[in-house]
């Protein structure tokens, strides 16, 4: 069940306020050295809700850089586990859509408890995207820059208040008891919001559709050839794997505290375009070319995703396209793909 | 095809006895009962089997020792055949190394069983071809003890298997042990070697050998990549249909259950989708 509701942007500190007092807030902030990044909120009006569209993403907050998984010592095991309480505010569409996409990931028939964990406690209030980055291209994908579906709560910016999309049920625990600041949107609120949509979905500078793409693929149209050009400018950073709110590859290895017997096990991110991601132990290396890695990332993303859950593993963020030095990045490749004959 | 993946059912012993919580990753630790030395570089350790576990051959586990790691093990005994779960160990790496160290009476931690199981139905009433390939020999014991103990329910079964050297033959009673229960055993080794008398050669140079007719009959491979790769080739071009070509694959894996992402592989995931392939599944990936 839907529902949309208006609120003034005098009463939004106020009300992130107040969850604060039953959560953890976290929104996008700028650093000490200038750049914005989401972490923890300890004074409401130094929320950047005017932030670029692609921020590093949440991915850190469900899904850790480093996790611990197990504390060991001869005594025993022990699971820190995760239950804090997290509102995280402002992320952007096509982010709350990578959530959704992790979800479907870490579910299923093995469900990933520390992603769960996590994931049960944490709201998203998100922003529809109405300064969509020149990088952006989400609204080829249908996951931005504006969310039928998926959100908890959609704020969308009507200049002096914002549209409250309420999504699900997270979303209705966060605007519970505070009726006396959130109004019904009128026929005008409605047409602004509208008016808001349209113009933001012509600021896209990029037109994507990587349904093209994946057509091309499987139609045999795309030598290896083609990948061993990707793959040549690849200089093996793994940026592309780590802005990506999507990948979900980890490593686990466990530390031990000095030469003693305790230590812990944890998981951190790893990336498929690392050259030792598929070593086995006896230096078998199933994927040591390095062609073989970035068609194998692509894959994933533009063939296996689809297969498996329907949906593209990328969501258009754009965030590999700033990241990536040697110029490979989902929208690049897919450019030259679609162009391709 | 048909019922490869659907008609398997086991307790997973790990989120079973975690139940509530449901920890995907949380180790359950049996203990060492033996460890026997098979090689100077392989070991078979036998630990109890947890109350409740059930497995089928074929099927692994994610065998851990803390402050070593976990690494994917498959499970080379055969239920209602030994009642200690066997694992075949090489050691090459961090975690097999501080396997090698445990001693009887040691604790391990494993999760599992995980993984699918070789659709050895499909083979009913039919002869059955095993081909190994030195370690590979630890996941077809498993399906070779399963077959043997319902001899009537399959045709004949004949087995080729090769080792770089005399020293490195594994499992040289259950050879034996097959040999006097009727199975054609080929054992052959990669070079000449002083004392040795038996074949010499690597394993596809003995493939058709067998009284095995090629055309109906079922095979299952396991081994390294190469000799899976060639094998595979060599069996279809001598007219086994594709469908009766079945192998089980190994991988970097540290999850075993799809998460991780290290051994996914055109699409699959070998610990989830596999170990167990068939050939038609590989051809279409450029690694086969």
């Amino acid at each position: 069940m839907k529902s949309d509701l208006v609120l003034s942007k005098a009463h939004l500190s106020y009300w992130l306020r107040q969850l604060r007092k039953e959560a953890d807030l976290i929104g996008p902030l700028r650093s000490t050295d200038g750049d914005i990044v989401f972490s923890s909120v300890e004074n409401i009006h130094d929320i950047v809700a005017d932030c670029p569209a692609n921020l590093p993403c949440q991915k850190e907050f469900l899904f850790p850089q480093k996790e611990e998984m197990y504390k060991f010592s001869p005594k025993g095991t022990e699971r820190p586990g995760n239950h804090k309480k997290r509102v995280i505010f402002g992320i952007r569409s096509c982010d709350v859509s990578a959530v959704g996409l992790m979800d479907t990931f870490y579910g299923g028939q093995y469900e990933d408890d520390f992603y769960m964990e996590r994931r049960k406690n944490t709201f998203f209030i998100s922003i529809a995207c109405n300064r969509p980055d020149s990088s952006c291209f989400c609204i080829g994908l249908g996951t931005g820059p504006f969310l039928k579906e998926g959100f908890d709560i959609q704020l969308t910016d009507l200049g002096d208040r914002h549209m409250v999309q309420v999504g699900s049920a997270k979303g209705r625990q966060m605007i519970k008891g505070f009726d006396h600041i959130f109004r019904r949107p009128k026929k005008a609120d409605y047409d602004d919001q509208y008016e808001a949509n349209l113009s933001s979905q012509s600021k896209f500078e990029k037109r994507i559709t990587l349904d093209n793409v994946r057509r091309k693929i499987l139609a045999g149209k795309v030598p290896d050839s083609f990948w061993e050009g990707v793959a040549s400018r690849c200089f093996q950073c793994g940026g592309c794997v780590y802005q990506c709110p999507v990948c979900t590859c980890f490593n686990v290895v466990d530390w031990k505290d000095g030469g003693a017997e305790k230590g812990i096990r944890m998981r951190i991110w790893d990336g498929c375009m690392f050259k030792g991601f598929t070593k086995m132990a006896g230096n078998v290396w199933p994927a040591e070319q390095i062609a073989a890695r970035t068609k194998r990332w692509y894959f994933h993303k533009l063939l296996y995703w689809p297969e498996q859950s329907g949906k593209f593993g990328c969501v258009g963020c754009g965030r590999c396209t700033i990241t990536c030095p040697g110029k490979i990045d989902m929208a690049t490749v897919a450019n030259r793909l679609e162009k391709k004959d | 095809m048909k019922n490869t993946k659907v008609h398997w059912t086991c307790k997973d012993v790990t989120r079973k006895k975690n139940g509530k919580r449901g920890e995907l990753y949380a180790p359950v630790m049996v203990r060492v009962l033996d460890v026997v030395e098979m090689t100077p570089d392989v070991k078979l350790i036998k630990v109890e089997k947890p109350k409740g576990f059930s497995y089928s051959p074929g099927q692994f586990l994610m065998v851990s020792v803390w402050g070593a790691g976990e690494a994917p093990i498959s499970i080379t005994s055969t239920e209602g055949v030994h009642n200690e779960i066997e694992l075949c160990i090489r050691k090459v790496g961090l975690v097999t190394s501080a396997l090698h160290n445990l001693k009887p009476g040691g604790l391990m931690g494993v999760r599992g069983p995980l993984g699918n199981r070789f659709p050895v139905e499909m083979a009913l009433g039919k002869d059955i071809l095993f081909v190994a390939g030195g370690i590979g020999l630890a996941p077809l014991r498993a399906l070779v003890n399963f077959v043997l103990v319902r001899k009537g329910d399959f045709g004949r079964a004949a087995m080729i298997y090769g080792s770089r050297g005399p020293s490195e033959v594994l499992f040289r009673d259950d050879l034996k042990g097959w040999a006097a229960k009727g199975m054609d055993i080929t054992v052959t080794i990669d070079r000449k070697a002083e004392g040795w008398r038996q074949n010499v050669g690597l394993v596809t140079e003995f493939l058709g050998k067998q009284k095995i007719p090629i055309k109906e009959g079922y095979a299952f491979i396991c081994g390294p990549h190469i000799m899976i790769k060639n094998v595979m080739r060599d069996l279809s071009l001598m007219g086994m249909p594709t469908t009766h070509i079945v192998t089980t694959l190994e991988a970097h894996m540290k999850c075993g259950v799809g998460k991780c992402g290290h051994c996914y592989m055109d699409g699959k995931y070998i610990c989830t989708d596999g170990p167990v392939f068939e050939y038609p599944e590989l051809k279409k990936s450029g690694a086969f």
